[in-house]
């Protein structure tokens, strides 16, 4: 297991893209390496959790393959309806995977949680590749959301793995809408509009910076794909208040307006 | 700058998106956004007005004499210059 890429160190705790190569090495005891066309290598230390290792491979390593290999990595969580996919997004703690998860008491199927894999080579529609990641919810975020609990994720994440009330869906689908997660005093649903779609787009940096490595573009590369992207992408914003006892109201307006199909 | 107002095409990116104009400053990267008479002014920076044309362009549009948007046009004139997107003239 190499510690350096092309050269430059890549120390525990830090992770390097550079072409068709990728090289995380955690601070856990864990090293990944992935080359296009080889796969991926995995290095475990002795007294690392072994549990640790899907979280990895599908979070961070699993993003940085996407972009290697001409995908966008988003952060959202996802259900699947009439063929579309309804992404949810926001910043991290915002409670993207629970509201997904909700929407399966609905009869919404879950996407996927937490990265939403989109295809961007077609100039015409967006694709949504389906989520490899398991869901993982809190004790609190079980019950909220009707998923069935199974074993814990690790020792050290407060958390389990779970199923969906609506189960999963996995098919390549085109992109309904973005939601993206604002807290307000009321819930509503109001389309996002201009330069705001591109700054939401933009504002993903952790896998933005592995996309605009991998494809090796220059600024206005960039801002011409974001352009393209922020115009064939319909989003709205979901103003809710962050309050416990309102969440069951936040998920059945959510899964009444994406099953009414109503766009503004 | 009191020539022909022209814009620096090597120092932007430009897209419009729902009516606004979306500029992107390819030297730090920042986003700027352009509606309403401000996104109208920039469509008018073509290469052919000065400022005087410019502003009478504007005020017939509007309705309004030169006057009473000389101040806004000039703060937003200024704002594009320091941005890097006119040329000098």
């Amino acid at each position: 297991m190499p510690h350096t890429l092309a050269g430059h160190p890549v120390p525990p705790g830090s992770a390097l893209l550079l072409g068709g190569s990728f090289l995380l090495r955690t601070g856990t005891g864990y090293a990944f390496h992935y080359v296009r066309g080889d796969g991926v290598t995995v290095e475990r230390a002795v007294g690392a959790d072994p549990a640790e290792q899907e979280l990895w491979l599908n979070g961070s390593v699993h993003a940085a393959i996407a972009a290697i290999n001409g995908f966008l990595p988003f952060h959202a969580s996802a259900v699947a309806w009439d063929g579309q996919v309804f992404a949810v997004s926001g910043p991290s703690g915002a409670g993207k995977s629970t509201l997904a998860a909700a929407l399966g008491r609905h009869g919404l199927p879950l996407f996927c949680d937490d990265t939403l894999v989109l295809d961007i080579s077609d100039p015409a529609r967006v694709r949504c590749l389906p989520g490899r990641k398991r869901l993982k919810l809190s004790e609190e975020a079980l019950v909220l959301t009707g998923a069935r609990g199974r074993e814990k994720v690790s020792p050290m994440v407060a958390k389990r793995y779970a199923e969906p009330a609506g189960g999963v869906v996995e098919a390549v689908l085109p992109l309904g809408q973005l939601i993206f997660l604002a807290d307000g005093d009321s819930i509503r649903l109001e389309p996002i509009s201009g330069a705001r779609r591109m700054v939401l787009l933009d504002d993903d940096h952790y896998t933005a910076e592995f996309v605009a490595v991998a494809r090796g573009e220059s600024r206005a590369e960039r801002f011409a794909w974001l352009a393209g992207l922020a115009r064939r992408t319909p989003m709205q914003q979901l103003t809710r208040p962050r309050d416990v006892a309102q969440f069951d109201a936040v998920a059945a307006r959510l899964a009444d307006w994406i099953k009414k199909g109503v766009r503004p | 700058m009191t020539g022909v107002l022209a814009k620096r095409g090597d120092a932007f990116s430009e897209t419009t998106i729902d009516d606004e104009v979306v500029l992107l400053n390819l030297a730090d990267g920042t986003f700027f956004s352009l509606t309403g008479t401000a996104a109208r002014i920039w469509g008018l920076i073509d290469g052919t007005r000065d400022r005087a044309a410019l502003l009478a362009d504007l005020a017939a549009a509007y309705g309004v004499p030169t006057a009473a948007i000389a101040p806004d046009v000039e703060a937003f004139l200024a704002q594009l210059g320091e941005a890097g997107f006119l040329e000098r003239g």
